[in-house]
């Protein structure tokens, strides 16, 4: 698969803490550089269950699990994306390893 | 981005003003339907003033306004969600092509049954749930329901206007039928089992709304993204609300077994404080689960099949492009099937395994909400455990239908069943019991014993406002 995939989580505690204006903008910043997201699609995921760790965003297949993500983390989390910057690693690992899997299970296929 | 037309008869962003005849006709409808909300609604509440959720828009923030409403009053609309940058279809023999704006006349049959059994889950909740206002815990929770029924109103109305537009006088039929058939009506029953099941206790309300509901959430998804573009954009803005509803049951779930866990951890017995022992929850767990496994279909399915085929219903998440065959040709879905007292696995070409698919991509989600309940009971250090069951269990639908299975999936005779399954699935001793502790609490920021306050209000409102206000 060549395009990433990039998801916000919108569970109750997430958006309780604003996913919804991250959704905005991350896809805002994507689009301005990749307008029709052939390189990175945004989506909004239902809840990936890492809720005390809120906001959640995760980023497939890279199998990147961010939390505590606030709009100040927005353009690093675009620069890894669009201009091979490097992964937010301060973002990554607070849930728990179980939590990480499940959501690996739910977003890959075996087709 | 679309324009809403809230002022009129009938909210819309579909330029109803301009389809005189369609409007005529959706016009027609809508006493009847105000006259089904009023005798199958929720019962008794119709002149509450209720802190609501009403969807204005359909882009940002839209569907977010909220306000004081009585029920009857409630903007029942039409939205769709705006057309999306890529208008192809995704998958099946016409994957790349341009998505249709009209039925396909060869796909016609096929396609209004989809839209008539997806809509008829949407009035059946309403009239499974209709009597739960009177027990309601909280105003909190009250409120909770309320949203939860008049947005599946709303749902109804998403689907009776594309039988309306696209179906002629067949379409005219199936949404008056819609108004018709009753949740566990002998003589007209809705048409899936798991919607005649009754709903008499707010256990039975929260394991619907976390795992039936979340069955509509998948075939809605699957339905978004369809070929047929109206639909696909209805679904995708249905789907925007109904992940509220799934929250309302993942929580209320988890709020009871909060509640008995802080229970037992003080060296309580549930029983004798009027809350939910461990056990009964996980039986309520495993019968709302399984019958929603159910709602899947069978997993080998030539109508499945013939659904992807003609570009009418996809794979869960099927537009990300995380499939490496957008045709599903050459591959192969491994299934497990009993063969008298074994099991063996065989091969079954992966487009008629798209039930098996989309069942799969529901189990894991499921898995994880008993993960994170489980998670929350580890932290009283009692020893209970939350287990979700294996998609084999209790099954009335598809490959596993003629056998017996243990939670965990092991097959077992008959005999085996009769002996053990009270220990599974609730009793009538065990649903008694959950309807005595269904004592209504309508006081603001009160709440009953057998449940747990929620972690935070709605729309930045605590615990205690007065979500609903009783006349």
């Amino acid at each position: 698969m060549s395009t990433r995939l990039l998801y916000v989580c919108e569970g109750g505690d997430c958006t309780e803490h604003g996913s919804g204006d991250i959704y905005h903008k991350i896809k805002e910043c994507i689009e301005a550089e990749d307008p029709t997201q052939e390189r990175v699609k945004v989506r909004r995921f239902p809840c990936f269950g890492g809720c005390e760790e809120a906001i959640n965003v995760t980023v497939f297949p890279d199998r990147l699990f961010y939390s505590h993500v606030t709009e100040t983390d927005v353009p690093e989390i675009v620069d890894h994306l669009l201009h091979d910057g490097n992964p937010v690693e301060r973002l990554c690992g607070h849930v728990k390893p179980d939590v990480e899997e499940i959501v690996w299970d739910m977003l890959d296929s075996p087709y | 981005m679309s324009t809403v037309d809230l002022d009129a008869k009938i909210p819309n962003n579909v330029n109803l003003k301009d389809d005189k005849r369609l409007q005529r006709a959706l016009e027609t409808w809508l006493p009847g339907y105000q006259e089904w909300w009023a005798d199958m609604g929720p019962s008794d509440f119709n002149t509450a003033d209720v802190y609501l959720r009403t969807a204005v828009g359909v882009g940002k923030g839209g569907w977010a306004h909220f306000d004081y409403v009585k029920m009857p009053d409630y903007r029942w609309g039409i939205f769709l969600a705006d057309p999306s940058g890529d208008q192809k279809i995704h998958f099946g023999d016409h994957a790349g092509d341009p998505v249709w704006s009209e039925v396909p006349g060869e796909m016609r049959g096929r396609l209004r049954r989809l839209i008539v059994t997806q809509a008829d889950t949407e009035p059946a909740s309403v009239e499974q749930q209709r009597m739960l206002g009177h027990t309601a815990p909280s105003l909190y929770d009250m409120r909770s329901l309320f949203q939860v029924n008049v947005e599946e109103g709303r749902h109804l109305w998403a689907m009776v206007y594309l039988l309306h537009s696209f179906f002629g006088s067949d379409g005219r039929d199936e949404a008056e039928a819609l108004l018709q058939r009753r949740s566990g009506d002998p003589d007209s029953p809705r048409i899936l089992q798991a919607f005649n099941n009754p709903i008499d206790s707010w256990m039975d309300f929260f394991c619907f709304t976390a795992f039936t509901d979340r069955d509509g959430k998948y075939q809605l998804a699957a339905l978004a993204e369809s070929g047929f573009d109206p639909l696909a954009r209805t679904t995708q803005f249905m789907l925007t609300e109904e992940a509220y509803h799934l929250q309302t049951g993942e929580n209320g779930v988890g709020r009871i077994i909060h509640r008995t866990a802080e229970l037992l951890k003080a060296g309580k017995d549930p029983r004798a404080e009027g809350a939910i022992p461990m056990e009964i929850i996980q039986k309520f767990i495993n019968f709302w689960s399984s019958a929603s496994f159910d709602l899947f279909g069978g997993e080998d399915s030539t109508n499945a099949s013939e659904s992807f085929a003609t570009g009418l219903k996809g794979r869960y998440r099927e537009g990300d492009g995380i499939y490496s065959d957008p045709k599903a040709l050459d591959q192969f879905y491994k299934l497990d099937i009993p063969d008298g007292d074994k099991m063996r696995t065989t091969e079954v070409p992966l487009r008629r395994a798209m039930n098996a698919l989309l069942l799969d991509a529901y189990h894991t989600d499921c898995t994880r909400i008993a993960q994170r309940w489980q998670r929350d009971v580890e932290k009283f250090e009692i020893g209970a455990n939350i287990t979700l069951p294996c998609t084999k269990f209790n099954r009335r639908q598809g490959v596993y239908s003629e056998a017996r299975f243990t939670p965990e999936g092991e097959l077992i005779s008959e005999a085996e069943w009769q002996k053990r399954h009270t220990d599974w699935l609730p009793t009538e001793a065990d649903r008694a019991y959950v309807r005595s502790c269904m004592i209504k609490v309508h006081e603001p920021g009160k709440i009953a014993n057998w449940i747990a306050p929620p972690a935070r209000g709605v729309d930045d409102k605590p615990f205690e406002f007065e979500y609903v206000k009783l006349s």
